[in-house]
């Protein structure tokens, strides 16, 4: 059966990085010199995305059941190839997703099936998992807080360590030198004669 | 008239157009200065986040447990500073990123964070002051 390989990717911030294969019955990765084998079959596949990531190009793939599979490492040039065998392998399209990068702090934050993302000029700056928020709160008037789910403990990945330190749920802000605790947004009252309303009550 | 329009409409700044412009360093989900860029990277769930510096307000760090934190505010509306020409308050509709809270078990590396943050932003006022002077 046809295959394809990819090197030095790495599966859900993961800490080392693997070999990934993709086949017409589903992907999987591995850590190199590793045992353990991380499987997705192909029927389970809702849809996947390729944009810019931090080791490299991102693959990510969304799940049938919400759940989302993050495969950080590829080349740009990798592209091509991928896209191919998405097409040929699962009949799907590898959507070319271009992030945000001007810089800008404000956009709209737009709930999907399985993240949050905030988007510049209809582009995704960043996304927020749900399966990584432990908390939300409103702060103050306009104020939403959104808190991070961390490990205690930074080696806690969910994984006992298996798959080079790749993250389950609720474990990928922990993967970062620096980890992300709180995000708040401001969000804009909605109407001007609510706050009028609400002038008069005080 | 190109000047009259550019003074009305809030500065159009970008860090990045490309998204291969990143400094190597993202890659390790770390908080990453770009000077040149005038840009601060911030890692957000696994990808490389560009602020322009004139979206920030301030940084502080402090200090609890075994844990250094280090908060980034922005400017949005509503807290009395900024100036209005910088962002596009007149999208009464636009959320804003207002805080990115971090920690790490590194306090001299967030001070040093939290000391170039506010030495870039001085650099920036200074810099856009001086534009406004020449055009007077």
């Amino acid at each position: 059966m046809a295959r394809e390989s990819f090197d030095n990717i790495f599966l859900d911030l993961s800490k080392q990085s693997g070999k990934c294969r993709f086949a017409e019955n589903g992907f999987a990765w591995k850590v190199s010199g590793g045992s353990e084998t991380f499987t997705v079959e192909a029927g389970t596949i809702a849809g996947s995305q390729w944009s810019r990531a931090a080791k490299g190009y991102e693959v990510k793939v969304y799940l049938r059941n919400s759940d989302m599979v993050q495969l950080d490492g590829f080349a740009q040039e990798d592209f091509e190839r991928l896209s191919k065998l998405f097409k040929n392998f699962y009949s799907m399209n590898l959507e070319h997703k271009e992030h945000a990068i001007r810089g800008w702090n404000w956009g709209k934050g737009e709930f999907g099936k399985a993240e949050l993302a905030f988007n510049v000029q209809n582009r995704p700056a960043f996304e927020i998992p749900y399966s990584e928020i432990t908390n939300t709160n409103l702060a103050g008037k306009n104020e939403v807080a959104v808190e991070f789910s961390l490990p205690a403990n930074g080696d806690d990945t969910g994984t006992n360590g298996s798959l080079g330190g790749a993250r389950e749920k609720g474990k990928k802000s922990g993967a970062g030198m620096d980890q992300l605790v709180e995000m708040r947004f401001y969000i804009p009252g909605v109407t001007t004669k609510k706050e009028a309303l609400e002038g008069e009550d005080a | 008239n190109q000047n009259g329009s550019a003074v009305k409409k809030f500065k159009r700044f970008e860090s990045y157009k490309r998204d291969n412009q990143f400094p190597p360093r993202v890659r390790d989900l770390a908080i990453v200065m770009d000077k040149h860029n005038q840009t601060i990277v911030l890692p957000i769930m696994g990808r490389p986040v560009p602020f322009h510096i004139q979206t920030i307000k301030n940084a502080s760090k402090s200090d609890e447990g075994d844990f250094s934190y280090l908060r980034i505010n922005f400017l949005s509306p509503g807290q009395g500073v900024g100036r209005k020409d910088d962002q596009p308050f007149e999208d009464a509709t636009a959320h804003f990123v207002r805080s990115l809270t971090f920690r790490s078990h590194e306090g001299d590396r967030f001070q040093n964070i939290a000391n170039e943050i506010s030495n870039m932003k001085k650099e920036a006022v200074k810099k856009e002051q001086e534009k406004k002077e020449l055009e007077d």
